[in-house]
């Protein structure tokens, strides 16, 4: 940990760290990283973009690569239809089986489909768009945990992004196994996408316009002026609030932004509204709007 | 509307390889109690999911029920088609109508809780399911059967309407079950009217190990 000394220095020297600090502080965050890329600028810039955070349902990101990487080598297709069934064997290696609450999902269309099928775009589309706990653990165990871990790797996201499991996965969490990132590690992930490089244009087109439909907006859109538009994933869980997404704003190219805080369990009010101050600071860092 | 008596009746061991391939009809396959048994040779054809759609086996389930599986089957019985499914599933259609007049409301079939071929994801320890003859139930009426109070109610129900019924009893460990209830008839299999093993067997050859052959007390490999 820098001394107070030093982080005042840096502070004077980066106006943006300041400002974020400022946000952290003033909120009573325990700890935050944020980190960006922007495209028009070809900049980058991170504070405490190395710092290791549990990665909550951002970690979906990183799953939706999965997938369409199983999709790209011919292994599934989007139309290809999987059984919804609420049961999953933990990854604590005990072989004991887990259920998703339905009060711990945010939605109620996968569980309402429990006995059925439904198509992975369907269930690709709910594990972003609403953040379905019950469509991401399907995903996941159709696609594989390893293939998951492999695509990262091939991708060489594995420095910053640690999948090991299925959400809602207490036994592994007791067990200490959890899905882990740096703001660098998901900001790589996001890059991966916009940048249309590591897969096709049809397939990087399609993981897009799901995060485009994301639902939860209160984090780095929240705070944004009109007719900016953001394709985005948030995650949150007791100790944890992040974003992480893809800033498109008219007139100029984009820029991919992760945004990752941590609080104390008590502290439930404001998370969302911080990321989106953070999101507004780095905006008007980069567009020169800065009041 | 396509009826069950519409269906031709196929051999499987007269299937092209890539059927016989995915269907592995009349071989010998060992389960999960360490027995062997001999998977079903003699199927519906199914030429497409429409009419599977139609097809009635008991007054309260279709063709279809048995045969919705996910992206864990072959792709030649999911995707490309048509699909085949064992004679035997109408002994289990005609079992689960006893069930269902019983609990006089809807009963549900899973996906992937009906027939499942052996090359089927989860037909790892040759699945009874492999014979068509069994039926993982979700829901019954509004009873999501994913508690021990519910799994166990409509197992006793029935086993009384139908005695031959197996079924699985509640619990996570091998053998059991706790989000579904699992019903099947044994590894029954239907031979059909005007064919039969031994005739059928000169014209394609004996079965995958040898089993007319060997039933003749002809010397051969152990």
């Amino acid at each position: 940990m820098p001394s107070r000394k030093e982080q005042q220095r840096g502070d004077d020297d980066d106006p943006l760290r300041a400002r974020v600090r400022a946000i952290a502080d003033k909120r009573g965050a325990r700890s935050v990283a944020v980190a960006y890329h922007d495209y028009e600028t070809k900049t980058g810039w991170s504070y405490r973009g190395d710092e290791w955070f549990h990665a909550a349902s951002t970690i979906k990101v990183p799953v939706l690569l999965g997938v369409f990487r199983a999709i790209e080598d011919g292994r599934l297709s989007l139309l290809a239809r999987v059984h919804v069934r609420n049961r999953f064997i933990s990854a604590a290696g005990d072989r004991s089986a887990f259920r998703v609450a339905a009060s711990r999902d945010a939605n109620a269309e996968v569980q309402k489909n429990i006995g059925r099928t439904m198509r992975v775009q369907e269930l690709a589309h709910h594990m972003i768009v609403t953040s379905s706990n019950l469509a991401t653990n399907l995903l996941i165990e159709i696609v594989g945990v390893d293939a998951i871990v492999d695509t990262l790797s091939r991708l060489k996201l594995d420095s910053g992004v640690t999948f090991r499991r299925g959400v809602e996965d207490d036994a592994a969490h007791e067990a200490g196994i959890n899905n882990l990132c740096t703001a660098d590690g998901m900001l790589a992930v996001l890059r991966v996408i916009e940048e249309r490089k590591a897969f096709s244009e049809a397939s990087s087109e399609q993981m897009l316009e799901i995060l485009h439909a994301q639902e939860f907006r209160s984090g780095i859109p929240a705070r944004l002026p009109d007719g900016v538009r953001v394709a985005n994933k948030t995650g949150e869980i007791s100790t944890v609030a992040h974003d992480a997404g893809i800033v498109y704003v008219p007139d100029r190219k984009p820029y991919a932004l992760v945004v990752l805080t941590e609080w104390d369990a008590e502290k439930t009010s404001g998370r969302s509204d911080t990321i989106a101050r953070i999101s507004r600071a780095v905006f008007d860092h980069l567009t020169g709007s800065a009041g | 509307m396509h009826q069950l008596g519409d269906l031709e009746v196929v051999d499987g061991l007269k299937l092209p390889a890539r059927e016989r391939q995915v269907l592995r009809p009349g071989e010998l396959v060992r389960g999960r109690d360490g027995f062997t048994r001999r998977l079903p040779r003699w199927f519906y054809r199914v030429p497409s999911w429409e009419v599977a759609l139609e097809v009635s086996l008991a007054p309260h389930f279709k063709l279809w029920e048995f045969l919705d599986v996910d992206v864990r089957e072959h792709e030649l019985l999911r995707v490309h088609g048509p699909r085949y499914v064992p004679l035997a599933v109408t002994l289990l259609a005609a079992a689960l109508e006893a069930f269902r007049r019983e609990v006089n409301t809807y009963v549900h079939i899973s996906a992937n809780g009906g027939y499942r071929s052996p090359a089927h994801g989860l037909s790892g320890h040759a699945s009874v399911h492999c014979w068509g003859v069994a039926a993982n139930l979700y829901r019954v009426g509004d009873d999501l059967l994913d508690d021990v109070k519910n799994i166990s109610r409509y197992s006793d129900l029935a086993r009384e309407v139908f005695p031959a019924f197996q079924v699985l009893p509640f619990g996570s460990g091998v053998g059991e079950t706790d989000d579904h209830l699992h019903l099947d008839v044994g590894y029954a299999v239907v031979t059909p009217h005007g064919m039969g093993d031994e005739e059928a067997d000169k014209n394609a050859g004996p079965l995958p190990g040898g089993g007319a052959e060997a039933r003749r007390g002809r010397k051969g490999g152990a």
